[in-house]
C-alpha cells in the first residue's frame, strides 16, 4: 500500500502570489495577487482552444519538468518514461454547464465543436501530456476532497509498480461562474491556480544526477480523521515537525499544539481537488525554508470527517529516509 | 511498508471472482450477456434530452427517469452501486466493504447531475461527483477512487487494482465503470459528425459516428495466495495503459499499437496466442480505421486468426465504462464458448478487411486467451489479456 524509495525531484507553480516552494508558506491571503497569465507564461501558442485548467496545467507542468531537469529545449528523458497524473473536480464544469445553456438557447448547430475535448474531464492531463511529449500512463483523478493526495500516491504507485520512471502530478483548480454557482461559493474564496511536482524512483533519479528535494513516506485513508491519522502515525516513526490541513483546518488534536499547522485554503483559496498536490508543494517548500529536523516528517492531510474519507501523506527530508 | 516491485512478465494470473452489469439491454451479467449473444440493442429515439434541440435523435439509454418527461440527478451513481452489489454477490464479499478498495473507470462521473443543477436548479451537492460519497453511505466504503479517463477509463482502473493487488495492498479489489450521457458530450459529438448516425456500426464502410449509450460493469479481482472465495470466472493475465500524446481527440495508431504490444508483452503471450479480440469499435470515422490499422500491425499474418466482435453496435459506447463491459464479455465468451455478433456490420472498412468478425449471429469456438481494447480521448489506451478460468 505505501510505495517507498520515491522522490520528489521538481515543483512547478501556477498561482498567484508564490513563485518558489518556500513561497508557499506565506500566511497572508493572495487576494488581491494578480491572476497567472498563461499567454504571459508560454505565448500564446497553443492555448486558443484550452480551457482555463489546461493553461494553468501546462504552465505548472512546464515549471515542474524544468525544475526536475526533464525539460530544456526539450525532453531530457525518453517521453514514454514520464506518466501524467492531474487531479482537478471543477476544472470541466465551465465547458459542460456552459455547452448544455448554450444547446438549449441555440441549438446543436450552434454550438462550437473546438469545445469538444474540453467536455471530458481527462483533458487537462492529456493536455500536458501532449504539449510535453509525455507517453507514460495518463491519469485523471476527480476523487472529492482527497483528490490532490491520492493522485500523489496514485501516480508513486504507478513507479512503484515499474509503469514508468516519473510522473508528473499536477493538482488544478479554476475560478469562474460556473464552479461559483454550483459550490455555493464565492468566486473570490475560489484557488485559481495549478501545481505540479514530479515523482521519480530514486535510481532513476540517481541515473539522471537529479536530487530530491523530499522523499514521499506513508500515505493512508481513513474514515475520518482520526482513523486516517492512526494508520500514519502508529508511532513506528518520528512525530511530524509541521501539519498542513484540511480546508477548514483540522478535526483532531492529534498532534502536539506547539506544531506548527497551515490550512493553504485560507492563503491560496479554497482548492478542491488540487489541494493535496499544494499541500505537498508547500512540504518541500517547509524543507527547502526550515532544512531537516532529524528525520522528521511533515504531515499533510485532505478532508474532513465531513468528507467521504480523510488521507494523508508523510513526507520526510532527503537524506532521512527509513 | 513494502515497496510495490514490478510483475515479472508473463507471471501475472489474477482471479477475477464476480462480475455485475447495467446496461441499456439489461440488467445482471448473464441477461446481459444473452442479449449481446442474441444480437438485441439497447438502441432507441432520444429520452433523456429535448430531441428538437439536437440532429441525432437515438442513443442507447437505461431509460429509469420517472415517469412524465424530465431526467433526474443520480442516474449513473444507482447504476453503479447495482453493479457492484451484483459484483461483490457474485465473489461472496459481503454488504461491509470498508476495507475493499473500489476503483471506478469513469469518462464523465455524475457531470449530467451538474448540467440538470446548473440548468434546471435539480438538486445536487458535487460531493456527490465523485463516487466516493456514495459508496461510503452503501457499503461503508472508504478506499474509493474515481478516474476520469474518457473511454479507457475502467480499463486503467483495472490496471491500477491489479498493481495494488500484486503489491499486496489488499486481497481483494472491486473494480468498476460507468457511464450516462451527458447533454454537453452528447451534443458536442452530434455537432462534429458530418451527418448524424442513427446507430453504431463498428468498422462498416458506411458507419456515420459514434452514439451514447448508458451502463455499468463491476468486477471483483483476487490477489494470487489470498483466502479463496467466490467462483473464478476467469483470469487478468495483464493491462498495459499508455498515452499517445498526440491529439485532444484523435487516435494515434502507433500509440493503439504500442499499448496491444505492451498487453501482450505484460501477458508474456504473442498475437498468434489470442483467440478473441474484444474492439474498442466506436463506429467513429477515425477511431475505427486507427483501431484496425494498429491491430493489423500487431497482428502482421496472424490478423486473421483471432475471433473480432465490437459490442458497442448493441449497448451504444458506454464511454468509461466500456471497456469493463467488454471485458466481462470477454470472459463470459472463454467461459461459455459463445461469442456476440457485431451487429450492423456489412461491409468491414478495408482496414479491418482481413479480420475474422463476428456477423449476424453469435458464433460458438473453443477460446483461451482474449484481448480486451479501450481508448479514449487524449490518446488514453489501455488493453487487457484475459485467460479462460480452467487454465
Amino acid at each position: 500500500m505505501n510505495p517507498t524509495g520515491i522522490l520528489v525531484t521538481g515543483v512547478g507553480l501556477a498561482l498567484p502570489g508564490a513563485s518558489r516552494p518556500a513561497d508557499l508558506l506565506r500566511s497572508a491571503p493572495t487576494a488581491g495577487e494578480p491572476a497567472v497569465d498563461p499567454a504571459a507564461v508560454l505565448g500564446r501558442r497553443g492555448l486558443r482552444y484550452k480551457d482555463r485548467a489546461s493553461q494553468l496545467a501546462l504552465c505548472a507542468a512546464r515549471d515542474g519538468l524544468r525544475a526536475a531537469g526533464l525539460l530544456a529545449d526539450e525532453l531530457t528523458v525518453p517521453g514514454g518514461s514520464v506518466g501524467v497524473v492531474v487531479s482537478s473536480n471543477l476544472g470541466n464544469l465551465d465547458t459542460v454547464c456552459g455547452v448544455a445553456d448554450e444547446i438549449r438557447e441555440l441549438g446543436v448547430n450552434g454550438i462550437s465543436p473546438m469545445g469538444l475535448p474540453n467536455a471530458s474531464s481527462n483533458v487537462i492531463a492529456s493536455s500536458v501530456a501532449i504539449r510535453y511529449g509525455l507517453r507514460g500512463p495518463n491519469l485523471m483523478v476527480c476523487n472529492g476532497a482527497t483528490s490532490g493526495l491520492d493522485a500523489v500516491y496514485w501516480g508513486a504507485a504507478m513507479v512503484a509498480a515499474g509503469r514508468a520512471e516519473r510522473i508528473l502530478v499536477v493538482g488544478v483548480e479554476t475560478r469562474n461562474r460556473w464552479v461559483s454557482g454550483l459550490s455555493g461559493a464565492p468566486e473570490e474564496q475560489l484557488l485559481d491556480g495549478a501545481v505540479a511536482l514530479v515523482l521519480e524512483r530514486a535510481e532513476a533519479a540517481e541515473a539522471r544526477g537529479a536530487v530530491g528535494t523530499a522523499v514521499l513516506g506513508r500515505y493512508a485513508r481513513g474514515a475520518g480523521e482520526e482513523r486516517c491519522l492512526d494508520r500514519l502515525l502508529d508511532g513506528s516513526g518520528e512525530a511530524p515537525v509541521a501539519w498542513f490541513v484540511p480546508e477548514g483546518g483540522p478535526s483532531t488534536g492529534r498532534l502536539a499544539a506547539d506544531v506548527p499547522r497551515s490550512d493553504l485554503s485560507e492563503v491560496f483559496g479554497r482548492s478542491s481537488g488540487a489541494l493535496g498536490v499544494l499541500q505537498c508543494a508547500a512540504a518541500t517548500g517547509w524543507f527547502a525554508a526550515n532544512g531537516a529536523d532529524g528525520r522528521r516528517p511533515v504531515l499533510v492531510t485532505s478532508g474532513t470527517d465531513r468528507d467521504d474519507a480523510v488521507a494523508g501523506f508523510l513526507l520526510t527530508p532527503v537524506g532521512a529516509a527509513g | 511498508m513494502t515497496a510495490a516491485l514490478p510483475v515479472e512478465p508473463g507471471t501475472l494470473s489474477q482471479a477475477v471472482v464476480g462480475l455485475g452489469a447495467v446496461t441499456s439491454m439489461g440488467e445482471g451479467v448473464d441477461e446481459v450477456f444473452d442479449a449481446l449473444c442474441a444480437g438485441r440493442s439497447g438502441r432507441a429515439e432520444l429520452r433523456g434530452f429535448d430531441r428538437s434541440r439536437f440532429r441525432a435523435q437515438h442513443a442507447y439509454e437505461i431509460d429509469d427517469r420517472p415517469a412524465g418527461g424530465g431526467d433526474v440527478p443520480g442516474r449513473a451513481t444507482r447504476w453503479l452501486v447495482r453493479a457492484i452489489e451484483e459484483a461483490a454477490r457474485d465473489a461472496g464479499l459481503g454488504e461491509d466493504l470498508a476495507e475493499v478498495p473500489i476503483l471506478i473507470g469513469t469518462g464523465l462521473r455524475e457531470l449530467r447531475s451538474a448540467e440538470l443543477k446548473w440548468r434546471d436548479g435539480a438538486e445536487f451537492d458535487l460531493a456527490a461527483l465523485h463516487f466516493g460519497t456514495a459508496l461510503r453511505a452503501r457499503f461503508g466504503a472508504v478506499r474509493t477512487y474515481t478516474f476520469s479517463n474518457a473511454c479507457s477509463a475502467s480499463l486503467y482502473a483495472l490496471a491500477l487494482g491489479s498493481d495494488l493487488l500484486a503489491a499486496h495492498g489488499a486481497d481483494a479489489v472491486i473494480v468498476a465503470g460507468v457511464d450516462t450521457l451527458t447533454e454537453s458530450m452528447y451534443g458536442l459529438l452530434d455537432r462534429v459528425h458530418m451527418e448524424p448516425p442513427d446507430r453504431v456500426r463498428p468498422f462498416d464502410r458506411d458507419r456515420k459516428g459514434v452514439l451514447m449509450g448508458d451502463g455499468a460493469a463491476a468486477v471483483v479481482l483476487r490477489r494470487d495466495g489470498a483466502r479463496p472465495g467466490g467462483r473464478v470466472r476467469g483470469r487478468l493475465r495483464s493491462v498495459h495503459v499508455n498515452c499517445d500524446a498526440y491529439h485532444v481527440t484523435a487516435p494515434d495508431p502507433d500509440g493503439v499499437a504500442e499499448a496491444v504490444r505492451g498487453a501482450h508483452r505484460l501477458a508474456g503471450v504473442k498475437p498468434e496466442d489470442i483467440d478473441l479480440v474484444l474492439l474498442h469499435g466506436t463506429g467513429t470515422l477515425l477511431n475505427d480505421e486507427a483501431e484496425a490499422t494498429a491491430i493489423g500491425r500487431v497482428f502482421g499474418p496472424h490478423t486473421g486468426s483471432p475471433l473480432m466482435t465490437a459490442v458497442k453496435s448493441m449497448t451504444g459506447h458506454t464511454s468509461g465504462g466500456s471497456g469493463l463491459l467488454s471485458l466481462i464479455v470477454a470472459l463470459r465468451s472463454l467461459e461459455s464458448g459463445r461469442v456476440p455478433p457485431t451487429v450492423g456490420l456489412r461491409t468491414p472498412v478495408a482496414e479491418a478487411a482481413d479480420f475474422r468478425f463476428v456477423q449476424g449471429t453469435s458464433a460458438l469456438a473453443e477460446l483461451r486467451l482474449a484481448q480486451v481494447d479501450a481508448f479514449g480521448f487524449g490518446g488514453v489506451n489501455a488493453v487487457a489479456v484475459v485467460e479462460r478460468a480452467d487454465q
